[in-house]
């Protein structure tokens, strides 16, 4: 079967999908699953009383399965008690929508889990915040401060596409660029670079910038791209710098992207 | 969904726009009519010593000379094949078991087609060493960089004359004449840019070139390989000798007739065919990059296939967009991970160094000889509201 050949059923959740959204208030438990490294990232908000699930919604980025089987088990669930919730597996999803291709089965498996994990978090007190609604860590103190890691390569590559300092943005024309967070001095240096290159990286380790307002804001709309609760491992390439090895921490999932420099600046 | 009408010697789908010209073409009408004698009453097995014989043997040469003509080659330089699948494989195994005592690695641009690098993966276990160059953010590789991996061991290079995902152009002139005379081979896939760039081995130097029937508006399940005289290969496919050994079985005469018609109409017509995709190509850009928030062209902005335009939109999966647009008629391409039977995003898109995510989020569209303004209005009726839709659902995707 085809990845894209889905049953009339997953074609209509997939199209007209139930109870997309968000919850709030203090009876509402957040799940959230996937990775969009993987290309999926699900979550369920579910409100609930007297243990039962009195309304549920969810958000998706992902394939069209993976929409289909988040807004199929809203359906599934809504009106169920917890423990009855707790016993909706990723079979009975695929089922409700007629069968999925083999291939999606790992993402109706997303579905269940999210709201496995909601549930999960309700009943331990856990409080999820939704993405993007960032804290403001301590002004000015970016991740490198907090944890320094050895970086395999640097030594290696410093002079062959690695810089420690910048002094001229032109330098780095027309390259991308990964900048490793060392506060505010690496951000401004990222934001200046995207004068001269369409593609600048932004690596920390952070889940969110740790940087005062007006920088926050101002690198938050520019075209720097932005790269969280990420881990610099290892700089790679033939001779010069042409890959890093990137550890993702929020799954502890490693992987290459392909640079042409990297700014590990020194305080 | 409605059959394909030939109309006016055009080839249009009734109510449906098809901008997915890179994964198959339709058979030019012209062509249809040049094939269609060679089923019936001039069949015949070039091998026969007969008067049918003969005839095809004539029909054969013939065509041979029309492909060579298209790419201004020699005829003797053109070997028919089953595809451009397996004048990669001729070429890049044909090559590499021929040279094996004048060295053991080959050179691989790393935006190639993923048919190529399981060529390459195959040499790997036969004991050659492959080695992959990296292209820059806009998928072009450079002709330094890739000088660099060149050792005294190196046999072969291979790089595409341009990718027929992101459309980006290799600057071919420049990596044939730095490697003219080296003593290493250029093999170049031209399929992607066939009919739509001029291709002129004269001018050129290359020493291998792939070229693909559908590629021109000729049917499927053909190709030829172009082999530079002078260039030697070992034979892959074994047989009764056909086409001077390199390729033993009999000719596929009907389609190889009808790649002959289709890459003299692509000659003649390509200039003003180029120069029509491109004006198409560019209005889609400036209307999806000023209409739709968040979205960025992928590939190089210039030195691009004139018929393709590649574009990811953040915080979308491109099987679902693929989906939503497809619901509308409208019949596309992704790069995305989820329509792939692996599960992998695009390695070329990987390699022009996007992150998962947004090779996720990517949609291609490529034109043909059959599209229209009207294709266009279609897609920007649909795309901003097929994006708007799977952004609202999206938790990657904060509305401004």
């Amino acid at each position: 079967m085809k990845s894209t050949q889905y049953s009339e059923k997953t074609l209509d959740h997939f199209r007209n999908p139930r109870n997309v959204g968000t919850i709030e208030g203090e009876d509402v438990a957040v799940g959230r699953v996937g990775n969009p490294v993987c290309g999926d990232l699900m979550e369920m908000y579910v409100r609930i009383k007297d243990e039962r699930i009195e309304d549920i919604k969810f958000q998706t980025f992902g394939c069209g399965s993976a929409v289909a089987t988040s807004s199929m088990i809203t359906e599934l669930v809504i009106g169920k008690t917890l423990d009855e919730a707790l016993e909706v597996t990723r079979g009975d999803v695929a089922d409700a929508l007629d069968g999925l291709p083999p291939v999606k089965m790992h993402c109706s498996n997303l579905a269940a889990d999210a709201l496995h994990d909601a549930i999960k978090n309700w009943r331990s007190g856990t409080q999820l915040e939704p993405l993007g609604e960032e804290e403001i860590a301590s002004a000015g103190v970016g991740c490198g401060a907090r944890n320094v890691t050895v970086v395999e390569g640097v030594d290696e590559y410093e002079g062959k596409g690695l810089y420690k300092k910048v002094e001229d943005v032109s330098e780095l024309a027309d390259k991308r660029v990964l900048v490793l967070d060392k506060g505010i001095p690496s951000a401004k240096l990222a934001l200046s670079l995207t004068e001269v290159t369409p593609r600048v990286i932004f690596l920390t380790e952070l889940d969110a910038l740790g940087l005062p307002d007006e920088v926050s804001t101002e690198v938050k709309r520019s075209d720097v791209k932005m790269l969280f609760q990420s881990r610099l491992l290892a700089v790679r390439g033939e001779g010069e710098v042409e890959k890093v090895l990137i550890l993702d921490l929020d799954d502890d999932d490693e992987y290459e992207l392909f640079v042409d420099a990297v700014v590990l600046l020194e305080r | 969904m409605r059959p394909a009408a030939y109309r006016n010697g055009e080839v249009r789908l009734d109510g449906e726009v098809y901008l997915d010209y890179q994964s198959a073409k339709p058979v030019d009408p012209r062509v249809v009519e040049a094939m269609m004698p060679y089923f019936t009453e001039r069949f015949g097995n070039p091998a026969a010593l007969h008067t049918v014989g003969d005839r095809a043997t004539q029909a054969l040469e013939e065509s041979r000379a029309a492909v060579a003509g298209f790419i201004r080659a020699q005829p003797e330089e053109i070997v028919f094949t089953s595809g451009a699948t397996e004048s990669n494989n001729l070429a890049l195994i044909g090559h590499a078991h021929r040279n094996k005592r004048v060295g053991d690695h080959v050179v691989i641009s790393e935006v190639e087609h993923i048919s190529l690098h399981n060529v390459g993966k195959y040499l790997e276990k036969e004991d050659f060493r492959v080695t992959k160059v990296p292209p820059d953010q806009y998928g072009r590789i450079n002709p330094q960089k890739l000088r660099s991996r060149i050792t005294d061991e190196t046999i072969l290079v291979s790089v595409g004359w341009a990718s027929n995902e992101i459309g980006t152009v290799q600057p071919i002139q420049e990596i044939a004449e730095m490697l003219n005379g080296t003593g290493v081979a250029l093999h170049v896939d031209a399929v992607a840019a066939e009919g739509l760039l001029p291709i002129d081995v004269a001018e050129v130097p290359v020493n291998l070139l792939t070229l693909s029937s559908n590629d021109v508006y000729g049917p499927q399940g053909l190709g030829a390989l172009y082999i530079r005289k002078g260039t030697r290969l070992a034979a892959v496919t074994m047989g009764g000798g056909q086409e001077r050994g390199l390729r033993s079985g009999t000719e596929n005469l009907p389609a190889i007739v009808g790649m002959a018609k289709a890459a003299e109409i692509a000659a003649e017509e390509q200039a003003a065919e180029a120069a029509r995709l491109a004006a198409l190509r560019d209005r889609l850009v400036s209307e999806v990059l000023s209409t739709i928030p968040d979205c960025h062209l992928n590939g190089h902005p210039e030195e691009r296939l004139p018929n393709n335009a590649h574009f990811r939109f953040a915080g979308i999966e491109g099987e679902s967009l693929l989906l939503s647009m497809k619901d509308e008629g409208v019949w596309v391409s992704t790069g995305s991970a989820c329509s792939s039977k692996t599960l992998e995003p695009s390695h070329t898109l990987i390699s022009c160094g996007l992150l998962h995510e947004e090779a996720h989020g990517s949609l291609e569209f490529t034109f043909g000889r059959f599209s229209k303004e009207d294709d266009i209005d279609r897609v920007m009726e649909v795309l901003p509201a097929a994006v708007a839709r799977l952004r609202h659902m999206s938790p990657l995707y904060k509305e401004a």
